[in-house]
């Protein structure tokens, strides 16, 4: 688990804890035998929640490979 | 109670983090395009440069200018996107493309989802910065198409929790009485269609300061929305503030944004562009204050990558304190204050359609105008400001007539200008961009 921040700041726990959902959608994504209700819907919570992690500097990172 | 920023971490960064955190981006976003995009990779290696080069924030500028020509060249060489792109097209969610009124073929822009999504969050920047809040119902006077417009703007409002009306495929009149009847508190629109509607709204006896509930106005599109008088003119119209934005199809959102304190300028959003001043002929940076021509790098458009791009905006950038409100991206005085490529030469005489808007705007009679450019006798080139004034205040003419060309002619090294009136209603109104500037004089033409 990550501990830093971009800028090797400490995360909060607030940040810990959205940074952990940022990893587990990516890991849904990644998969394929998921029905098209929650593939894409993953998809689109992994769009908004690379905004947060973004705008908090806990990533940055290109997600095409998993269709974001 | 709401926090006055969006992103209260970023937005308040101190600056020496701040770069950090964009030379962090900045080698990151290199390596992508390297690795992803022909057009990239083959431009940094004809200028000798690989991504690890860039050890501090200075190092940017051995990376190679993009300009809108190359891209347009690599979408002819291989349509429709060109080498541009970095993704599998498969991805793309969304296909936009500029107006197309310069240049040999419209630039065609795609986006992924996270993309599309971060062209939102960049909009809710400016619009929470400006002042919106879940509480508000924005309306859209927008024709909704395929140039990009405030298609960011409406999916940032929906995500701050506003309301949203869409106010596409209809009418001017239309528009004003949905306006009236949804209670709309800001209305979203370019400067000019924004003047447009209150036009609209007094022809149809509505006063929108007295009777709409709103009390922000939202303006893209245009240079005009940071020029004073033409932004005093609106707010006045409709008893509400008038807050400047500006983007780029090629950059996928806003970059810059009027902040609730109105500066006179817009803060750049630096913790996803990074945006430099070069004197358009050397390339070498200008220091704050003077003005240069924007170049841009933005962060968040993997799909496309933008950097270094030469926008042909004319920016003068000064530092953030010059604002109160806290933020820490600097600010461009007084928005985008034209384009490089739109100076007219008149006579000798240099011609920049936006100051002579700043000068028109002063006059609030002035209903609607339009530069016309011509040729007189074949050799003598002419400036005539054509101008339509509002109903009620004809007999101000004669003297306003003299006073702007005054006015003009002493801001443009004494350039006599020709100062016309036409009947209100005659000149064209416009949703998108405005094109004011009319350039009659023949084209060069050679060979038989």
């Amino acid at each position: 688990m990550m501990e830093k921040d971009l800028l090797n700041r400490p995360m909060t726990e607030d940040e810990r804890e959205i940074h952990a959902i940022y990893l587990a959608l990516k890991k849904l994504a990644a998969r394929d035998d998921l029905p098209p209700c929650v593939a894409r819907n993953v998809r689109k919570a992994l769009a908004c929640l690379w905004q947060v992690t973004n705008d908090l500097d806990l990533q940055f990172e290109q997600l095409y490979h998993l269709g974001v | 109670m709401y926090s006055e920023y969006w992103n209260p971490k970023n937005e308040t960064l101190p600056r020496e983090e701040l770069r950090n955190l964009q030379l962090y981006k900045l080698r990151a976003f290199c390596e992508w395009a390297y690795a992803n995009s022909p057009f990239h990779r083959r431009r940094f290696t004809a200028a000798g440069f690989r991504p690890e080069q860039l050890k501090t924030l200075d190092d940017l500028r051995r990376i190679p200018f993009m300009t809108r020509e190359e891209w347009m060249d690599s979408q002819l060489e291989k349509p429709l996107f060109g080498d541009l792109v970095a993704a599998d097209p498969n991805h793309a969610i969304r296909y936009h493309l500029t107006s197309g009124t310069s240049g040999r073929t419209p630039i065609r822009v795609l986006d992924g989802l996270k993309d599309w999504e971060w062209s939102a969050e960049l909009w809710c920047y400016g619009l929470w910065g400006f002042g919106v809040r879940p509480e508000d119902v924005m309306y859209f006077a927008f024709g909704y198409g395929s140039f990009i417009g405030f298609w960011g703007a409406h999916y940032g409002c929906e995500k701050l929790g506003a309301l949203v009306i869409p106010g596409g495929a209809q009418t001017t009149q239309g528009r004003v009485e949905q306006i009236v009847e949804m209670g709309a508190t800001t209305v979203c629109s370019t400067p000019t269609y924004a003047l447009r509607l209150w036009q609209q709204a007094a022809e149809m006896g509505i006063d929108l300061a007295k009777q709409s509930k709103v009390n922000k106005v939202i303006l893209s599109g245009e240079p005009t929305g940071s020029i004073p008088a033409a932004k005093r003119q609106l707010e006045q119209a409709w008893g509400a503030k008038c807050g400047d934005t500006a983007g780029m199809t090629e950059t996928g959102s806003i970059v810059i944004f009027e902040c609730s304190h109105q500066p006179g300028g817009t803060h750049i959003i630096e913790d996803h562009y990074i945006e430099e001043v070069i004197n358009p002929e050397t390339g070498e940076p200008v220091p704050y204050g003077e003005p240069g021509e924007r170049v841009c790098t933005a962060f968040g458009r993997g799909f496309i990558p933008l950097i270094r791009y030469r926008s042909k905006d004319m920016v003068v950038r000064v530092p953030h304190d010059t604002c109160d409100c806290g933020r820490t991206g600097d600010i461009y005085d007084g928005g985008i204050r034209g384009r490089w490529d739109d100076m007219k030469l008149i006579r000798g005489t240099n011609v920049y359609a936006r100051a002579v808007e700043a000068i028109v705007r002063e006059y609030d009679a002035i209903a609607e105008f339009q530069i016309y450019i011509w040729r007189k006798d074949h050799v003598r080139d002419e400036i005539t400001v054509r101008v339509e004034i509002k109903p009620g205040r004809e007999e101000e003419w004669p003297e306003l007539q003299k006073k702007l060309g005054t006015r003009l002619a002493s801001a443009h090294e004494g350039l006599h200008f020709n100062i016309e009136r036409v009947d209100y209603g005659t000149l064209a109104r416009f949703e998108l961009k405005a094109k004011r500037v009319v350039d009659d004089r023949p084209k060069a033409e050679y060979g038989s």
